[in-house]
């Protein structure tokens, strides 16, 4: 008994020790200023996921009793046939989001050299993401009526109201429009993020293409792209997973309905119109197995890609090289 | 590149949070459930053996009066407490209806304060906030199972007591009590521009559907109007076909609440211009023949008040909650009129009339607050005249009728009567796992019926076919007899 105590003390002596050290109060420091995001990010985040992870085992509502389930809900899932058709609709989305980062990164490097009125343009163009989504949709809402701003504009340019299409109405183009209502909104925050990275690249290097007789394309192509290729992968990235979630514009501008309705609207009815929650939650995990699928062929791919890119980079150095050395030679021989 | 695997992991995560942000509070609706419980039986029995002792002393009865026993502007005068209310009703709550009718109610009840909150959204929002139990004392019932009232709510009275107070009691009954009282009750016409008809020279108001489509062809040929304005893209103007359902359409007011869920071939078309299938099918039809507006995806509901108002809209079909708000849209409201829907069962034109949203009190509120509430839902249903001024049909028993019903004279109004003991939670089951949500929110199956019609992707056939499909496997998945 008397041992232990003696034991414990000596333990609490030296802990206090370590404590009051330089080491201690460094570990100390660390942990205060890490708990804080670690604590958000575990309540609002991690615990929240796994009690949907949970749910999606039991057949629930909101209220009343649960049943569990097991792996009944994601069979009905995959049985269903909205829920998968509705992923069709992410295709326009990903179309969306490729004309968007293409305009993006033109406008980007269009901007970043020097442009007359340059920042007005970038205020106006990345001015419509400051606005909220469910805003933007009432906007684009009144915007496609019949008659209204859209056909209004476009008879100024001489077409004829009867021979435009209903944009909302025909199931044809509605998705279309709807798409450009999300590219109209985010393209100016991918073009900032673009410009962002593309003023990091070291000027000098400008200097020296131009030397060695690169036009503007040549420049952007070797120096701008490989320069700042993490970013635009990431912003790929994100418009891709972002497209397969797809939800404000169809579910403020259309509700989801008339052909519509992407994966997240149908989820957001099925859990709160049907209040089949457990449904609904395997649906979301699907869709988080759906996107970590997208995200991973999408490294890979661009593994592949800027690989050759920089490979075509290392051969353009080698030819400058060849060529410099041949000029060198010359000056020699002369 | 590890950096951006977890971002794009955290990313993905929080993505489909959005779900969970919603069902996280399900663990205390558990607890809340095991206490609460225990409350109602307390409550129930306290209510037994309050009623006879009621009779001897009817002076201000002990804990938490029933809605029966107490008298206004003699009870309960002096109690004191701030009590909280809920709402939908967001346009009355802007316009200050709702402040005037609470500062009325002061002049009787000085010291109970009524705080209010119209809520935009309200039957999805008011289920969440009832599921954290963070929402006040008075609440309009959102879309919960009848099991689960007791849970939640207080017991206004026994049903046989409340019967003698109020019309639609039995809106939210559950095992003989009462935990609702409808603010409002409407009558399921159809809301149509008597100057637009005269124009059209339609003399008589339709009885069928025949004749009714023939007056929105008239409509059309004959005016500028809009025969029948769907409000497409709003949704729950959609849904709100589904209110015709079972007295209208079947001349039956026990159909939809207790034969519906036992009817194995519901969507079946009866052939003499009745039942569901004809009541859609003049929805289709509408759309199929162009009597409808040019562009349905874009239809605006503020924007149609003023519109029916100005005569630019034939018809409309809506419960009788909304005439009041196309009367005051403009300054054409005596064109307004409201008829019986166009369907004839035998002989008879039949009219569903029910409860709009019904008061319910927090079951979890202090004793002092529940009287208070009590006081004040009693008063809101018998002298606030709300009712009356929205043109509802009348809630309490005997009050007056607005004239916007002359036309349904010679009509049979009926109430739908609750679900058989035992079956209450039925037609919400069926519902949900068809997922046609029938007066539940299913506006979704309606708009089908719209674009399928308009753009002839599927024959009307087709889309009866499919629900009944759809209501025959929620059938066999409840184990529901269907005969």
């Amino acid at each position: 008994m008397a041992a232990m105590t003696q034991v414990s003390m000596k333990k609490k002596r030296t802990l206090g020790e370590w404590a009051r050290s330089r080491d201690g109060q460094k570990v100390f420091v660390m942990v205060a200023f890490m708990i804080i995001p670690l604590v958000l990010l575990f309540v609002f985040t991690y615990l929240p996921f796994a009690e949907m992870f949970g749910f999606s085992f039991y057949n629930m509502k909101y209220i009343g009793e649960r049943k569990f389930v097991g792996l009944k809900n994601y069979i009905r899932v995959f049985q269903r046939d909205d829920c998968f058709s509705a992923l069709k609709n992410s295709l326009y989305y990903m179309g969306g989001s490729v004309v968007q980062l293409a305009l993006a990164l033109y406008l980007a490097t269009v901007l970043s050299f020097k442009v007359k009125g340059g920042s007005i343009f970038k205020g106006f163009m990345f001015f419509p993401y400051l606005i909220n989504g469910i805003a933007v949709g009432f906007i684009f809402k009144f915007f496609y009526t019949r008659g209204f701003v859209f056909d209004t504009v476009l008879q100024w340019f001489g077409f004829e109201l009867e021979n435009l299409p209903y944009w909302l109405k025909d199931q044809s183009i509605n998705n279309i429009s709807l798409v450009g209502t999300s590219v109209w909104r985010y393209f100016g925050q991918n073009m900032v993020l673009f410009i962002g990275a593309i003023m990091s690249v070291d000027s000098e290097l400008y200097e020296a293409a131009m030397l060695d007789g690169a036009n503007r394309f040549q420049q952007f192509m070797y120096i701008i792209l490989p320069s700042i290729k993490t970013i635009i992968v990431l912003n790929v990235i994100l418009s891709i997973t972002g497209s397969l979630s797809a939800f404000e514009p169809p579910y403020v501008i259309t509700s989801g309905a008339n052909g519509t309705g992407t994966y997240f609207v149908i989820m957001h009815e099925i859990a709160h119109t049907q209040q089949k929650v457990g449904v609904a939650s395997a649906m979301a995990i699907i869709l988080l197995m759906i996107i970590f699928a997208a995200t991973i062929l999408q490294k890979l791919f661009f593994k592949y890609v800027f690989r050759s890119a920089e490979d075509e980079d290392l051969n353009a150095t080698a030819r400058r090289d060849k060529k410099l050395a041949k000029l060198a030679a010359r000056k020699a021989g002369r | 590149m590890k950096l951006r695997k977890m971002l794009a992991l955290t990313l993905a995560t929080a993505m489909t949070l959005s779900l969970v942000a919603c069902g996280g509070s399900a663990e205390t609706t558990e607890t809340t459930t095991e206490t609460a419980t225990e409350t109602k039986t307390e409550a129930e029995a306290e209510v037994k053996e309050e009623a006879p002792a009621a009779e001897a002393e009817a002076e201000a009865p002990a804990g938490v009066p029933t809605y029966t026993q107490i008298t206004l502007g003699e009870d309960y005068t002096d109690l004191t407490a701030e009590i909280k209310w809920i709402h939908h009703k967001t346009d009355r709550e802007e316009d200050g209806t709702i402040a005037a009718m609470v500062a009325e109610f002061n002049k009787v009840y000085p010291n109970i304060t009524v705080t209010t909150e119209g809520v935009t959204d309200y039957a999805e929002d008011a289920l969440l906030r009832l599921s954290t139990g963070d929402w006040g004392d008075i609440m309009f019932i959102p879309a919960v199972d009848k099991a689960e009232l007791a849970n939640y709510f207080q017991p206004f009275d026994t049903l046989e007591n409340m019967s003698t107070a109020i019309n639609f009691a039995d809106a939210w009954e559950f095992g003989g009590t009462s935990y609702g009282v409808p603010y409002m009750a409407n009558a399921q016409g159809v809301l149509y521009n008597k100057a637009v008809f005269e124009a059209a020279g339609i003399t008589e108001l339709p009885t069928t559907p025949d004749e009714f489509l023939a007056a929105l062809q008239a409509i059309k040929d004959n005016t500028d109007a809009i025969p029948l304005y769907t409000n497409y893209a709003a949704g729950w103007t959609m849904g709100a076909w589904d209110a015709y359902i079972g007295t209208v359409s079947e001349g039956d007011n026990t159909y939809m609440n207790q034969k519906f869920v036992h009817d194995a071939a519901p969507f079946d078309d009866p052939g003499d211009g009745t039942g569901i299938y004809n009541l859609y099918k003049i929805l289709y039809d509408a759309v199929a023949n162009g009597l409808i507006e040019d562009d349905y995806t874009t239809t605006d509901w503020e924007g149609c008040k003023g519109m029916i108002n100005r005569g630019e809209i034939g018809t409309m079909v809506l419960g009788s909650w909304a005439f009041a708000q196309m009367v005051e849209a403009g300054e054409n409201g005596d064109d307004i009129g409201y008829m019986p829907f166009p369907m004839t069962v035998n002989g008879t034109q039949y009219v569903a009339a029910g409860g709009d949203y019904n008061f319910a009190i927090n079951v979890n509120s202090s004793d002092d607050n529940k009287t208070a509430a009590m006081v004040f839902v009693k008063w809101m249903t018998e002298e606030s005249g709300w009712c009356y001024n929205e043109g509802g049909y009348t809630v309490a028993k005997g009050g007056q009728n607005p004239d916007m019903y002359a036309a349904f004279d010679g009509c049979e109004v009926l109430a739908d009567m609750p679900a058989i003991a035992g079956e209450e939670t039925f037609l919400n089951d069926v519902n949900a796992e068809s997922e046609l949500s029938f007066n539940a929110g299913g506006n979704a199956k309606v708009q089908r019926i719209v674009e399928a019609a308009a753009t002839g992707s599927e024959s009307y056939d087709d889309i009866m076919a499919d629900w009944t499909a759809k209501w025959n496997d929620a059938q066999d998945y409840l184990g529901i007899e269907a005969n």
